[in-house]
Formats: structure tokens, sequence, C-alpha cells
């Protein structure tokens, strides 16, 4: 288990992480959903003892990461977001190596270093140096480097940046098996569909602050059951504004600026064309129209007043 | 204990794994050896002239000339090839001698009666040093000839009248060697000044002779530690790019076990690099090989202060370009002062003393005493505890910068 409370993190004058708390449990993937920038990877390095943490507590397994490092770490394997190989040791040698890091020898060693590199689909290419290897199984030998002294938590640091959709399916199912066989795992993404896939809890961060937290189904009960209409184009947002009002409709401007209109409103696909006339009244004019469920993206846009990608 | 194991072994195993930079460390120093080696004269063949004489007279004092270079070290310089006139022409125009010396017929008479005679020397105008060498001394001989004709012309002449074997036994041989014994006793006190010799008072070290190929060898061997050494330490900017160091990092293992297997990996690449270079020099410089191993232990226990200190260099720049440049910018002048370039010996009385305050020299000149015989191999042994106390004290600085730059 990990526990985060009111963690902060400042490199000089700035903040980069501003009193987060959360608590990431056994046997469940924790997601900690954001842009890039928003403090993810921070956090990740407080929690690991990468980072020093400015204020606040991490406590790993029950010990403290500044003040039992040594028995914290222990317990935690690591994914970063690059790619932490050695591109000239075979994936074998790789796996052998991170193995000893944390203890591991001999037989045991051995047969963990096989069970992974079955696991990450690489067996047959164990021998083989990384650097010949495409970025998705560079990715899948970063991932079990981390795996391979089987860790009772799994810090998972964007671990699909730049991965091909198969290897994306293996790395998804790999977290799974790691939750079924009960690891805490803390996933950070900045996509939104993986978080909704992955995660059976979530804490959406941004700007070194968490803006909302909790399981899947409490987030998307703060969205509501409004759906998401999208404009973008050149909006005068003062007649904008006044024209969607004057539509007497259930809806809630999320996002009103000279290029961007959205919008939630319930039934959105039937009340499209009416919005669409409100605003070409106004002289707008639109480029294009994106129409969209309630999930994680729109509760951050809620929240936020921008998009998750950006 | 066992994942200090696994370091190594993953450093030597990586190495191994790139054979061009491995080959690299040693190929760079061992040519510049070489060239350094060449350009002093220190390897193959020693310029020889060639003089192609045409003795037209063939007579005993005509026969004297070509004598005058077959003695002492004139005779390895200058080779002296007997040859009619016209194919001694034909070879110095194709260029293949470097002096042609003609004498006409008739010079042995001309020369014993004082009457003016002339040889012809024909030089090779694309050699510079040869047919002057050549030159100098046929014009020092035949002065000397000419003051030889004036105290003992008359005898010279006798002498080569004698017509056979039977007249150099007989009566008259017996007269004209007394006469010149009679000659050479007046004017001996001309002839034969009193000796005047320099006596050569420079200490001559103890052990064996100091040639320069010996006094460049250790700079050579330093050289190729401090290339290796600069390999290993800019592998801290792989390890931190690649995001390797920051799994270290992260792993329950002390900063210390991270850096002992840097130390120790380093110190057996070194012996690795060393290796080569000490047995191809020993065989090429001539020294003998019962100081191999003192001198791969010297190379191994005090070559990592070179990779400690590019290490602290590597870590303390801010980037791994920075580092690079600031790398090369200190390892060529050090490399310089420190007399890997030139031996201490060469250089100005007021830089010598600078190598012992830089790193490579700290290390080159120790062992150089040790090639020279100023030393055995205790004073290596004596050499080594300075050494390993400033590597020790670079390593924790080094260690010391990286836990402030990456965990803070």
């Amino acid at each position: 288990m990990i526990e985060v409370k009111d963690l902060q993190k400042s490199y000089g004058e700035l903040l980069a992480v501003k009193g987060v708390s959360f608590t990431a449990r056994k046997g469940s993937v924790f997601g900690l959903l954001g842009p890039n920038g928003a403090g993810k990877s921070t956090v990740i390095s407080c929690i690991c003892g990468l980072l020093k943490p400015t204020a606040g507590t991490v406590t790993v397994n029950g010990f403290d990461i500044v003040g039992e490092a040594k028995k914290a770490k222990r317990s935690l394997g690591v994914v970063p977001q690059e790619l932490a190989i050695y591109e000239d040791f075979s994936a074998r040698d790789n796996l052998a190596y991170w193995g000893a890091a944390y203890g591991l020898k001999g037989r045991e060693l051995k047969s963990r270093v096989a069970y992974v590199l079955e696991r990450i689909g690489l067996q047959d290419r164990a021998g083989e140096l990384p650097k010949n290897y495409s970025g998705g199984l560079k990715r899948r030998l970063n991932f079990g480097c981390g795996l391979v002294h089987e860790p009772e938590i799994l810090l998972l640091d964007e671990p699909t940046v730049g991965v091909d959709p198969q290897s994306r399916e293996r790395l998804f199912n790999l977290v799974k098996e790691e939750r079924d066989k009960g690891t805490c795992v803390l996933y950070t993404t900045h996509y939104m569909e993986e978080a909704e896939n992955l995660c059976d809890e979530l804490a959406i961060i941004d700007h070194g602050k968490i803006i909302a937290a909790g399981t899947l189904k409490d987030l998307r009960a703060q969205v509501g059951e409004s759906d998401i209409i999208q404009l973008s184009g050149t909006f005068d947002p003062i007649a904008v504004e006044a024209a969607i009002l004057g539509l007497a409709i259930d809806s809630e401007i999320l996002v009103l600026s000279a290029g961007t209109l959205v919008l939630a409103i319930e039934e959105a696909a039937a009340q499209l064309p009416a919005v669409l006339q409100a605003v070409s009244s106004t002289e707008a004019e639109i480029r294009e129209t994106r129409l969209s469920e309630p999930n994680l993206e729109s509760l951050f846009l809620k929240l936020t007043g921008s998009e998750l990608r950006a | 204990m066992h994942f200090l194991w696994a370091s190594i072994r993953k450093e030597l195993k990586r190495r191994f794994n790139d054979p061009w930079a491995l080959f690299m460390w040693l190929a760079i120093p061992a040519t510049f050896g070489l060239l350094m080696s060449t350009v002093m004269g220190g390897g193959g063949p020693r310029i020889r002239a060639l003089l192609l004489v045409s003795d037209l007279d063939d007579s005993f004092i005509s026969q004297t000339l070509p004598a005058a270079f077959s003695g002492g070290q004139l005779a390895d310089m200058v080779e002296v090839r007997e040859i009619g006139e016209i194919e001694g022409k034909a070879l110095m125009e194709e260029g293949g001698a470097s002096a042609h010396l003609v004498i006409p017929e008739g010079f042995g008479d001309d020369y014993l009666n004082r009457r003016p005679v002339d040889i012809s020397l024909s030089v090779n105008p694309a050699q510079r040093i040869s047919p002057r060498l050549v030159r100098d001394v046929l014009e020092s001989f035949l002065d000397l000839g000419n003051y030889l004709h004036l105290v003992l012309g008359d005898e010279l002449k006798a002498i080569t009248a004698l017509d056979d074997a039977d007249d150099l036994l007989s009566e008259v041989t017996a007269l004209i060697s007394a006469d010149i014994s009679r000659k050479i006793t007046k004017v001996g006190p001309f002839l034969f000044p009193p000796k005047i010799e320099i006596v050569d008072r420079t200490p001559v070290p103890e052990g064996r002779p100091v040639s320069d190929l010996l006094l460049m060898f250790p700079g050579v061997l330093i050289m190729a530690v401090f290339f290796a050494g600069n390999g290993m330490a800019s592998n801290y900017w792989t390890e931190r790019e690649k995001g390797t160091l920051g799994r270290w990092l992260v792993s329950p293992n002390h900063m210390g076990i991270f850096w002992a297997g840097q130390f120790v990996s380093a110190m057996l690449l070194l012996g690795l690099v060393a290796l080569p270079i000490l047995i191809g020099g020993f065989f090429y410089v001539g020294i003998p090989f019962e100081m191999l191993i003192p001198s791969l232990l010297w190379l191994m226990l005090a070559g990592p202060l070179l990779f400690a200190f590019l290490m602290l260099v590597q870590v303390s720049a801010a980037t791994s370009n920075s580092a690079d440049v600031i790398a090369t910018l200190l390892m060529f002048p050090l490399l310089m002062v420190g007399g890997s370039f030139f031996p201490t010996e060469a250089m100005p009385e007021w830089l010598a003393p600078v190598a012992d305050f830089t790193p490579n020299g700290r290390i080159l000149e120790p062992l150089k005493q040790y090639f020279i015989g100023t030393f055995g191999a205790s004073g290596l042994l004596e050499a080594l505890a300075p050494v390993l106390a400033a590597t020790i004290v670079l390593i924790v600085l080094a260690w010391l910068v990286v836990r402030r730059r990456l965990t803070n």
C-alpha cells in the first residue's frame, strides 16, 4: 500500500507538487491522470525515493520513504517513463542485473528471468541486444526490469508512451495480471482511455494539485449524464453566451473563448442543430464540431477548462 | 557482494559488446607512440649514404681515398661501392646513390709529384644530408693528405716506387721505414700534441641506458589509460540520460556499491587496455619482462585516479555535451604538461616540475623511473599510497555531486 499525505515538492521558487494526498491499495490499480507537466512524474519520483519531498510524507508498505528508504524500496518495482535499460546488454542480462539489484541470485534469479521473459514475450530474443529491438519491445523489456523481483508495489510512469497497439495490449494485460495477483499498482498516464480501461481508483492531477479523485463511477457522477458538444472556430464570446442562454435548454458552458466553445448538454445529438443555429446567428465561423459522451476528459474539461491532452 | 560482482560483470560485458570503443582506446595512443618513435629515429632503417667510387688510377694512393670511409661510425653511415665510371654515372642519374667519386688516371703520380690534381665528386641533389657528409669527410681527408705529403713526400714516393712484394722485405724498405720513423720522431711534438680529452662527468643514473623511446613509452601508456578512463567516466551520462542511473537510485542498494562497481570495473578495463601496449612496448623498447606484472599492477591500481578525476569532471558538468567539451579541454593540456606528448626531460626547466601536479604526471613519473631503474617495484608501492588517497577523495566528491544533483 502507498500512502501519500500532503506531499509537496519545490524546485527553488517553483512549487511543482502542491499538497497531494491519496492512498493506493493492494490488489488495485490507482491511476494518476493528468496532462504533461501536471506533476505526475514528480509525485512518482518522490514515492520511489528518487526525489526528497519538500513537505509531507510518503509511506510505502508502512515504511517512510525518507526515514526507512531501504525497507521501503525493497517492495517497490519501478517502470520509469524513459527506457531505463542497457541497450548494449542483452535482454536476459538486463533482467538478471536488475533482479540482482533486488537481492535475487542463483536458481531463483534464473527462474524469475525466464518467467518474466516469457510474460513480456521476449523469450525468443532474450540473447539479443535491445539496441536492435523495436520501440515496443524495448518498452516491454523496460516493464520486465521493474517486475523481475516480484515487487509488492509497482510504479508505472507512463509505460505506454510510443508503444505500438500490440505491445500496448500486452502491457495492459500484464498490469491486470499483476493487480489480480495482489500487487498494488500506481499508474500514471495522460491517456484517458488507459485510465478508464485499467484503473480501479483515480486521481486527476493538474498544476501539481489533485482536482478530483475517487473510483471511476464517482468521477463519472461528477460529470453527470450530460454529453459534450465541442465547437472550434472564431467566436464572439459575449454574443455566443447570449445566444446559448437564449436557447432555454438544460446546458452548461464549460469553455468559451474566441476559438473554442464546450457545452455540457443532455441529449446532445437532438440539441445539436439548435446549438449550431444559435451560434451561427452570432456570425461565428464554425470549423469543427465534436460530440462525445460523458467521460474523464469531459470531467477534466469541466474542472480545468482545458483539454487533457493539451 | 553479489550485486557488486553483477555490476562489475555488467560493465565488462557492455564494454566487450562494443569492441570498437576498446580498440580505439588502444589504437590512438599506439599510433601516436609509433609515429613519435619513427620521428625520433627509434624504429625503421637508419639513413645510409651510398658512395660510388670509380678508381681509374688504381694506385696505392688512390686506394686510400675510399678507405677514409671504412673506419668507425663512418663505416655504418657510408657504404662504399666500387663501380665503373659509366655505370656510376648511370646510377647517379637514376638517383640510386648519394655521391659518385671519380679518381682520374695518374692521380697517385700527380699527388706524389706535387702537381695540381682534380678528383670529381658528383652528388645527388635529391638528398641533403648524405652527400654533404661524403663531401666533408673527403675534404678533411685530402687536407690530411696534403700535410702528410709535406712531411713524408719522399718516403711515400719511394714506397709507391717499390715494384713487388719482395721489395717490401728488402733493405730499401727498411731504410724507408727508418727514415719515416726518424721524421715522425722529429715532428712528433707538432704532429702529436699532448692528448686533450673531454671527460664526461655527468652522473650516469643506475640501471639501463636511457633512450628517447624509453622516456616516451610511459607517456604512451598513460595516454591510453587516460583515454580509456575518459570513455568509462562518460558512461555516467549514458546511464543518467538512459534512466538506468535513476533506476539504480530507486533500488534498495547503497550508492557506494555503484561507485565500487564503477571503480573495480575501471581498474580491470584499464589493465585490459594497458596489457597489449605494455607487451608491445616491452618488445619494442627492450624493457625486461620481469617488469611487466609490477607495471600492469601499477596501471591498474594507480590508473583509476584518472578515471576518478574525469568522473568528477563528468558529474560536475551540466550536460553530456559540456562534459565532453570540458573533459577534452582538460585532457590534452594535461597530457602535454604531464609528460605524455613529450617526456619531462625534454621540457623547459620551469615546466617539468608542473607534471608532478597533474594526475597523469603522478602516475607517469614513477612508472618511468621504474623503467629507467631509478627504483624497483617497492618504489612503485611507495608512490601508490598518495595516488590511491587522491583517487578515493575524487570518487567521494563525484558521489556527493551526483547525490546532490539527482536526489534533491
